[in-house]
């Protein structure tokens, strides 16, 4: 067993440890602390595929804004026990089948598939930062440009609901 | 390609324009302009087959007849409503020239909806879609309703955003080559891979959530008539029909030669949303609620043009566009300017505004499908398509049923104009003017001139 298989397992292990204890522990912050641990399994993942770029914006947008704002979030709403929803019963259950048949169909799915390489170090160079700059800027640049539009609406949205009105 | 740009460009003038002019009718007819510009560009990129641009799009856009056909019904669709309903959109809120703008957004979104081809095209376009309109959804900051419906459109349209995505990777990791390209995903006759089917399987789950189709349409009551009227309006006819047009080339160029497999899913969806729609509307005394759910139930036969996917369909599609989107924009204009939304704030209509009530039961025929008018036509040829489809003809006999069940709640509203007094002896309507009675007087020509002559549309497609 080579280094990076054992570093693979050892990710694999993590993440899906982090995964479950995120659905299960009780109190949302740390729900979202294990989390941050999962994305970090992730990135792991990302190196050993050869992909840095992909590891570090991982760490930078998930782990560091998305997370951080989920806290904010969540210590704001201030959320307890006691103002917590009446949890329905039907709707937990209708929950559990039709996210349970998603997975089933998902893992047939990836069962399915014959080649399998967990662990690709060293080969190819699709996701270091140049490689990624080139086809950025040469093959996609024009959905690169025109998602230019879909920010600038977003912007305008987040003043329009922010700005307060007279 | 001459549509994405104008409506881009115009857009962020749009947004300026409410930071140089002080004037709050200036950015009306600012876009106006704009949006007539756009048209024409459209119209003379149609024409020649050449843009002004010349952009290295690397394949990832295309535009031909039939897609040009389709903008140039959105961006006519659009100045219309802008003819009609600008002046309500100032009475919205503050923030009138970026309202515009985003509306000017959606539309370069539109457009790449229609021309795309590549799945991230695709997906950038329904965005540029969607985003703004959760925006114009919440316009109307004060009404706690308006605030709901945006919150409840924004976290839904995430989750089948996320789905979406979803479904693209796993296509994008199911094709040989890995290749967003929607030609390269067609996989021959024989049985779907795996990948490809979940990923079909999702694709559809998100663009019939777009589309309002049921059992994805949950959203739609709410949204529709929770946001400010003159923006359901917008997105009830322009953008719905965009995602249609999205999803019928979606499935065509991607999956059209494994139809067969998926097209049972389509017949389901299609009987539910016509079901759901059409006998959900009966019920209700809100006539912008019963407009939401007849949109539902005009989804479900825009759903015959992918159950059908033949010539016939193509046809029918950019009629239907055309035939719903204005019928739909001329009731809402006609909706906007009254003081009471149930069907009782129209009773007595015919004897206060004879014209009004003249061009809404135009517009409400031709959303019934009755003879004369473009929607007859247009769910004449969906069925047309269906019937040509060769198999499964009880849907046909279905959908043709459920058509005669709308025509209840449709007429329901005519009734109330012409044979029914008004309870009380307060105006029923305001702020009416000559030019707007003038302009729905020349919709409900369009209606019925389309009507008598549909191949002036869709002889376009054979420019």
């Amino acid at each position: 067993m080579s280094i990076t298989t054992l570093a693979f397992i050892l990710l694999s292990v993590m993440a899906v440890t982090c995964a479950i204890m995120m659905i299960t522990s009780k109190s949302p912050v740390n729900s979202i602390l294990w989390l941050i641990l999962v994305f970090f399994a992730i990135s792991g993942h990302y190196v050993l595929l050869n992909a840095q770029f992909l590891a570090i914006v991982n760490i930078i947008v998930y782990a560091g804004a998305i997370m951080v704002l989920f806290l904010f979030v969540v210590m704001l709403m201030n959320l307890n026990a006691d103002t917590e929803p009446v949890k329905n019963y039907r709707l937990q259950l209708i929950g559990v089948i039709s996210g349970g048949s998603l997975l089933l169909v998902l893992l047939s799915a990836i069962m399915k598939v014959k080649e399998q390489h967990p662990v690709q170090m060293n080969i190819g160079d699709a996701g270091l930062v140049k490689s990624l700059g080139m086809t950025l800027f040469k093959d996609y640049v024009l959905p690169f440009e025109i998602s230019s539009v879909l920010f600038l609406s977003a912007m305008i949205g987040a003043v329009i609901i922010g700005k307060k009105e007279n | 390609m001459n549509a994405i740009i104008l409506t881009a460009i115009w857009g962020v003038v749009m947004m300026f324009s409410g930071v140089f002019v002080k004037s709050k009718s200036v950015p009306k007819y600012l876009a106006i302009l704009g949006i007539a510009i756009a048209f024409i560009a459209n119209g003379i990129e149609l024409n020649s087959g050449n843009s002004w641009f010349t952009i290295n799009v690397h394949g990832m856009l295309a535009t031909n007849s039939f897609n040009l056909t389709f903008i140039a019904i959105a961006l006519g669709s659009t100045l219309i409503y802008f003819l009609l309903s600008a002046a309500d959109v100032e009475r919205t809120g503050k923030h009138v020239g970026e309202y515009f703008a985003l509306i000017f957004f959606v539309l370069c979104g539109v457009s790449l909806c229609a021309t795309y081809k590549t799945l991230l095209m695709l997906f950038i376009g329904i965005e540029i879609m969607s985003i703004p309109l959760y925006i114009l959804t919440g316009s109307d900051k004060r009404n706690l309703r308006s605030n709901e419906a945006a919150l409840k459109y924004f976290l839904m349209g995430c989750f089948s955003t996320g789905i979406m995505l979803m479904g693209i990777a796993f296509i994008y990791g199911g094709t040989p080559n890995a290749s967003f390209f929607i030609d390269n995903i067609q996989a021959g006759t024989g049985k779907m891979p795996v990948m490809i089917a979940i990923g079909m399987l999702l694709l559809m789950v998100s663009m019939s959530f777009k589309v309002s189709a049921a059992p994805f349409h949950f959203w739609t009551p709410d949204v529709y008539d929770g946001a400010p009227t003159v923006f359901t309006s917008f997105m009830s006819t322009i953008v719905k029909v965009a995602g249609f047009f999205a999803f019928v080339r979606l499935f065509e160029s991607a999956f059209g030669t494994m139809h067969l497999q998926w097209q049972k899913l389509i017949i389901i969806i299609t009987i539910a949303t016509l079901l759901i729609g059409n006998v959900t509307a009966v019920f209700q005394q809100s006539v912008k609620r019963m407009l939401a759910y007849s949109s539902i139930a005009q989804a479900g036969f825009m759903l015959l043009a992918l159950f059908a996917l033949n010539d016939k369909a193509r046809e029918g599609l950019l009629l239907y566009s055309a035939g719903y989107s204005l019928a739909t924009v001329g009731i809402f204009a006609v909706l906007i300017k009254m003081e009471d939304y149930t069907i009782d704030g129209f009773k007595g209509l015919a004897k206060q505004q004879p014209v009004l009530a003249l061009t809404a039961t135009v517009f409400l025929l031709s959303l019934t499908g009755i003879p004369l008018t473009i929607g007859f036509q247009s769910k004449f040829y969906m069925l047309m398509a269906a019937v040509e489809n060769g198999s499964n003809f009880w849907v046909v006999i279905v959908a043709v049923l459920f058509a005669a069940i709308s025509a209840y709640y449709y007429f329901r509203v005519i009734q109330a104009m012409y044979f029914k007094e008004p309870t009380q002896e307060t105006l029923l309507v305001s702020n009416i003017s000559t030019p707007f009675k003038i302009m729905l007087v020349i919709v409900a020509v369009l209606i019925i001139a389309f009507g008598i002559y549909p191949e002036f549309i869709i002889g376009w497609k054979y420019h």
